[in-house]
C-alpha cells in the first residue's frame, strides 16, 4: 500500500485516550483497535506494508466516521481524513470489500443516477416492503442478504423534489434567491421536508433555487475510500455554485450535505454554506415573528446529527429553532450527542453494531417520553424511524424544519 | 508485525480456553496485541497476548495458569497512565480489566457503590449523580480512564484541595495475587482497623502487588451548588498570599487552579475576557456547598480581594462558568504550540513552597534556555511542570533531562514529592531513591516480594530492574 499522505497528522496523536470516551464503536465493542487511538496505531505503523492483515481491515472499515473523537481530542487530530484516507488507500490495493461493495454500488449508483434507476424498476424490485402504520418508513418483508425485517427503509416517495419543483411557482418578484442544497436523500426519500424547507424560506422573504445539475455531496463516496467519484462530485457540485456565484449563500438542511460543502476547498468567493439552522437563527426576529405565541402542543426531543454537532459545531441553533417550536414541551434527551449509527452505509454493512448503538439511542429517545424526536439529518431519521421498529416505540422522527412549516401553515390559515 | 510461533502461548492459550475463556477474550492476531502496548507516555511494547476476563473468577483463572508457566503480567485499565504503568515485555500478558465494567452495588443508605475495576470514573460520578450522590475524586482523565486505574494511581484532581484523592473513598477491595488467589481488605464500615491495612497499601500500588477486581467507594451528598471566580494576582506570591488569605478567613475552596505567566499568555489571546496586562498569575477558584454557605463564603472572597486582585469574575451561570474554565482547558493545547515536544512532570510540595519552587524554575529556565511552563493545583501544592522543547535536537534534548533532574532536585529540597498524581511507573524509577532513603526502599522491595516473589506482576514498574529490586 501507498505511504499515508498524513505521516504528521499521524504523529500527532498523543495516544491520551481521550477518543475512548465517546467513540460508538469502541462503547460496542470494547476492543482498543477499534478506537481511534487504536485504529491510527495500526495506519501509522503499517503504513506502507503491502499485506493488510485483517484486523487492519476491520478497524479501518468499523468506523462511522461522525467525528465524535475528532470533536474530543486535545490535539486535534484530523482523525476522519485519515481513516477515510486509508479506506482509499486500501480500496486501490484491495478493492472494496464484498459487503461494502453490494451495499454501496447500490447507494452510490441510486445517488448518482437514482431517477433513471428507478424508472427501470429495479430499485422496487430489489427491495420489498410492507407499509407500517405510524411509521414514515417502511419495514421489508422478506428476508434479503444483510438486512434483516427489521430494517427500515423509507417509503420510497411517487415523486422526487425534482418532480414537485417543476410544477411549483415560485413568486419570483421580491423575493431574494439563495441557493437551496437538498441532497439526495432528501430529493428521492423525503421530498416533503425539501418543499417544507422552502416553503419557510418564502415566508422569511426568500427564494431557494435549486439547481437541477446539482449532485451528491460525495459524503458517502468519501466515507467509502471511493476519491475519485468523491471529486468528480465535488468538482461537479463546484460548477453550479460558480455559475450561479452571484447568490451568496448556500443553505441546506441535511447535516452530511452540509459537513461535507463546508469542507470543499475552493468554493467560490464569499460563498457561505449554512445549516438551515443556522441560516434560520440569522433570521430570528422576523421568525420569531412569523410564529408568534403558537405552539406545538406535542413533546419533542432532539437528536444531534453527528455531521452537525461534531462536524460543524452547530448546537445552540437547533435547540433555540426547537423551543421556539414547541417552548416546553422540547425536553432534551440524555446523551443527545451520541451518534445513532447510521453513517451512511455502515447501517447496512455492519446491521449488528450500528443496531446497538441505535438500541441505546432508542432508549434515551424512549425515556423523555417525546412523541416525535427531531433530527436536522434525513440519514439520522431514518435510522431514528428503524429505532422505534426496533425498540417497539411510539415515536416519530421528522425534521425540525418540517415541525416549524406546520406550525407556519396553521398559523397562516 | 508476524512474530514466531511460541509453543509456550500456545499451550497456555488453548489450557485458558479450557477453563473457559472465549475467543474474543484471548488476542493473538498481532495487529490486535500491537494496540494494547502503548499508553499515554507514547511508550510502547507489543505483549505477547492479551487477556479480556469478564468477571473476578477469570482473572484467577488467567492467573493460576500463568503462574503454572511463570509468566509475567501486566494489568491495564484504560491506559490513560502518564508514567508509563502498563506499558508490556514483549513476553509479557496484557491483562485488561476494561470488560470487567459493572457497578455492582450503589448502596444508598450507607452510601458506598461497590464497582468492578473498569467502570469508568466519570460513568460512575453520573451514576450516583442521578441518586443525589457525589464521588469526588476528578482527575482530568475522568471521562475515560478506569477506577481501577485511578486506584492503582491513587489518581487525584482539582477537587483534592477539599476531597482529598482517590485513597480517601477507597472503603474496601477484592483483589487477586499473583498464584491466583483472591485477598480481601476493608468493608463497608467506617470504622475498621482488624489487621494490616491492606487497602492503602494496594491504593497506589501500581498493579505491582495484586490485580484489584472489586472496589468499595465512599460517596458523600452531592453538593447543593457550585460558585466559580477567575482571579488575576500580580505576582506568585501575591497569589500564595491570596490562598492563605482564604483558609484564614474560613473560605474552603473544592478548588484552586493556578496558571503562571508563560501559561497565561499562551492562552491569553481568543479567552471570552480580558485579562490585565499585568497579570502574573491567575487562580480559578471554585466553592461548593450549600446555597446559603456558598453564598456567604463567595461574598466574603469578593470581600477579601475587592483591592489586592487585578481581576475578579465571579460566574453567574453554568454558561459563564465554562467560559472561565476555558483557560484552563485550552491550556494543554496551547503550550503544545510552543515547542514540538514536552517533557511533563506532575511535582507536588507542600502548599506554602509554590512561589519559592516557580521562582526556582523561572530560573532554571534561565539557565537552560528552555521555557518551563508551570500551572496546576494550587490548593494542594500539585504542580504540572512543563519543559518545552524540540526532543530532535541533541542539545536541547540534553538540556532537558538537566532539568529534570534539577526540578527533582529543587522538588525534594522544599520537602515535595516526584509525582503528586501520575505515579512513578517505568518512567521515574530511576528517581526513587532520591527521595527516599534505602531502608526504605528496602522496605517497600520487601512488600512487594511478599507479594510477588517471582517479580511476575507488572515487572519494571516503580523499582528499576531486578538486581537492584531483588
Ligand atoms: C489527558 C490526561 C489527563 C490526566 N489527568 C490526570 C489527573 O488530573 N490526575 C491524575 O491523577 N491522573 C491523571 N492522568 C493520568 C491517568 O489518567 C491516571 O493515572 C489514571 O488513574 C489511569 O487510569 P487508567 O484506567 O488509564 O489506568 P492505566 O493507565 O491502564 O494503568 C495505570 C496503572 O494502574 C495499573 N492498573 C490498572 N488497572 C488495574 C487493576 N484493576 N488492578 C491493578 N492494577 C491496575 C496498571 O498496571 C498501571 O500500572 C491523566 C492522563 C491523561 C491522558
Ligand atoms: S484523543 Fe486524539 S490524541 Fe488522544 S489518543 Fe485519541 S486520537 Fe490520539
Ligand atoms: S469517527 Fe466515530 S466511529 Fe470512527 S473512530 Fe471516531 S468516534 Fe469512533
Amino acid at each position: 500500500m501507498t505511504t499515508s499522505p498524513w505521516q504528521q497528522e499521524l504523529k500527532k496523536c498523543v495516544k491520551c485516550g481521550a477518543c475512548m470516551a465517546v467513540c460508538p464503536i469502541y462503547r460496542q465493542t470494547g476492543r482498543e483497535e477499534m478506537v481511534a487511538r487504536g485504529k491510527l496505531n495500526l495506519i501509522e505503523r503499517l503504513n506502507d506494508k503491502n499485506e493488510l492483515p485483517p484486523g487492519w481491515i476491520e478497524a479501518v472499515d468499523l468506523c462511522l466516521l461522525c467525528c465524535s473523537c475528532e470533536e474530543n481530542c486535545p490535539k486535534g487530530v484530523k482523525i476522519t481524513e485519515i481513516i477515510a484516507d486509508a479506506r482509499y488507500r486500501q480500496t486501490e490495493q484491495l478493492g472494496l470489500n464484498p459487503i461494502k461493495k453490494s451495499a454501496f454500488s447500490l447507494l452510490k449508483n441510486r445517488f448518482l443516477s437514482l431517477p433513471r434507476f428507478l424508472k427501470a424498476g429495479s430499485f422496487l424490485q430489489w427491495l420489498l416492503w410492507r407499509r407500517l402504520p405510524r411509521h414514515s418508513g417502511l419495514v421489508r418483508r422478506l428476508p434479503l442478504p444483510g438486512l434483516d425485517d427489521k430494517t427500515v427503509i423509507p417509503a420510497l416517495p411517487q415523486k422526487h423534489l425534482d418532480d414537485y419543483l417543476k410544477k411549483r411557482q415560485t413568486p419570483t418578484s421580491n423575493l431574494k434567491p439563495v441557493i437551496y442544497f437538498p441532497g439526495c436523500a432528501t430529493r428521492y426519500l423525503y421530498p416533503q421536508m425539501g418543499l417544507d424547507l422552502l416553503y419557510v424560506l418564502e415566508l422569511l422573504g426568500f427564494q431557494g433555487v435549486v439547481p437541477k445539475e446539482l449532485n451528491c455531496c460525495g459524503m458517502v463516496t468519501w466515507g467509502a475510500g471511493d476519491q475519485k467519484s468523491n471529486q468528480e462530485l465535488k468538482q461537479r457540485n463546484l460548477e453550479v455554485f460558480r455559475k450561479h456565484s452571484d447568490i451568496k449563500e448556500i443553505v441546506t438542511g441535511c447535516a452530511s450535505c452540509g459537513h461535507a460543502l463546508k469542507e470543499y476547498e475552493d468554493l467560490p468567493q464569499e460563498c457561505e454554506i449554512l445549516d438551515i439552522s443556522e441560516f434560520l437563527f440569522r433570521h430570528r426576529e422576523k421568525l420569531e415573528e412569523l410564529v408568534g405565541t403558537d405552539k406545538l402542543e406535542k413533546k419533542i426531543t432532539y437528536h444531534d446529527p453527528c455531521h452537525l454537532r461534531k462536524g460543524q459545531g452547530i448546537t445552540s441553533q437547533p435547540r433555540w429553532l426547537l423551543k421556539l417550536i414547541a417552548g416546553e414541551n422540547f425536553i432534551e434527551m440524555r446523551h443527545p450527542e451520541r451518534c445513532c449509527g447510521a453513517a451512511g452505509t455502515f447501517g447496512l454493512s455492519h446491521k449488528e453494531i450500528s443496531r446497538e448503538i441505535l438500541a441505546e439511542k432508542a432508549h434515551d429517545t424512549d425515556a423523555t417520553g417525546a412523541e416525535i424526536v427531531t433530527s436536522g439529518c434525513p440519514g439520522c431519521l431514518l435510522q431514528l424511524t428503524e429505532g422505534a421498529v426496533v425498540a417497539d416505540s411510539k415515536w416519530q422522527a421528522e425534521h425540525p424544519i418540517s415541525l416549524l412549516a406546520d406550525l407556519l401553515r396553521k398559523g397562516v390559515r | 508485525m508476524t512474530g514466531p510461533v511460541n509453543p509456550i502461548r500456545n499451550q497456555f492459550i488453548e489450557e485458558l480456553k479450557q477453563s473457559g475463556f472465549t475467543d474474543k477474550q484471548i488476542v493473538v492476531a498481532d495487529e490486535s496485541r500491537a494496540c494494547y502496548g502503548y499508553d499515554a507516555t507514547r511508550q510502547s511494547a507489543d505483549p505477547m497476548l492479551v487477556l479480556l476476563p469478564e468477571n473476578g473468577l477469570q482473572v484467577e483463572t488467567a492467573l493460576q495458569l500463568a503462574a503454572k508457566r511463570k509468566l509475567k503480567i501486566f494489568p491495564r485499565g484504560a491506559a490513560s497512565g502518564m508514567s508509563g504503568g502498563s506499558i508490556p515485555s514483549s513476553d509479557g500478558i496484557i491483562l485488561s480489566l476494561t470488560r470487567m465494567k459493572q457497578i455492582l452495588e450503589i448502596d444508598q443508605e450507607n452510601m458506598i457503590a461497590t464497582v468492578e475495576p473498569g467502570v469508568i470514573t466519570g460513568e460512575l460520578q453520573e451514576e450516583v449523580g442521578r441518586l443525589g450522590l457525589f464521588y469526588p475524586p476528578d482527575p482530568a482523565s475522568l471521562a475515560f480512564s478506569t477506577i481501577g486505574g485511578n486506584v492503582a494511581e491513587n489518581a487525584g484532581g482539582p477537587r483534592a484541595v477539599k476531597y482529598g484523592v482517590t485513597a480517601d473513598y477507597v472503603m474496601g477491595l477484592e483483589a487477586v495475587l499473583v498464584n491466583g488467589e483472591t485477598i480481601r481488605s476493608g468493608n463497608k464500615c467506617v470504622k475498621s482497623v482488624s489487621g494490616y491495612d491492606l487497602t492503602s497499601l494496594l491504593v497506589g500500588s501500581e498493579g505491582t502487588l495484586a490485580v484489584i477486581t472489586k472496589i468499595l467507594l465512599k460517596l458523600l451528598p452531592a453538593p447543593e451548588t457550585v460558585k466559580t471566580s477567575l482571579l488575576a494576582f500580580p505576582s506568585m506570591t501575591a497569589a500564595a498570599h491570596a490562598i492563605n488569605a482564604m483558609f484564614k478567613n474560613q473560605i474552603e475552596p473544592s478548588t484552586i487552579e493556578f496558571l503562571d505567566h508563560h501559561s497565561i499568555n499562551a492562552v491569553r489571546d481568543g479567552l471570552p475576557f480580558s485579562l490585565p496586562e499585568e497579570a502574573d498569575t491567575v487562580l480559578l477558584v471554585e466553592i461548593d456547598g450549600t446555597a446559603t454557605g456558598v453564598l456567604s463564603q463567595s461574598q466574603k472572597l469578593k470581600e477579601l480581594f475587592k483591592d489586592d486582585a487585578l481581576l475578579l469574575i465571579e460566574a453567574q451561570n453554568e454558561s459563564e462558568r465554562e467560559q472561565l474554565w476555558i483557560a484552563r482547558r485550552r491550556l494543554s493545547p496551547a503550550i503544545a504550540n510552543l515547542a514540538p515536544h514536552k517533557i511533563n512532570e506532575d511535582i507536588a510540595v507542600p502548599r506554602s513552597a509554590i512561589p519559592e519552587v516557580i521562582a526556582r524554575l523561572e530560573n532554571l529556565s534561565e539557565k537552560i534556555a528552555l521555557p518551563i511552563v508551570c500551572f496546576g493545583h494550587a490548593g494542594d501544592g500539585n504542580i504540572h511542570v512543563n519543559v518545552m522543547l524540540d526532543k530532535d535536537d541533541p542539545d536541547q534534548a540534553r538540556r532537558g533531562h538537566q532539568a529534570i533532574d534539577e526540578i527533582f532536585a529543587v522538588t525534594l529540597e522544599l520537602g515535595g514529592t516526584l509525582s503528586g498524581e501520575h505515579g512513578i511507573g517505568n518512567t521515574k524509577s530511576a528517581y526513587l531513591d532520591k527521595e527516599w532513603n534505602p531502608a526504605t526502599i528496602a522496605t517497600m522491595r520487601a512488600i512487594k516480594r511478599a507479594f510477588d516473589p517471582d517479580n511476575r506482576l507488572n515487572p519494571g514498574k516503580i523499582f528499576q530492574q531486578l538486581e537492584r529490586y531483588l
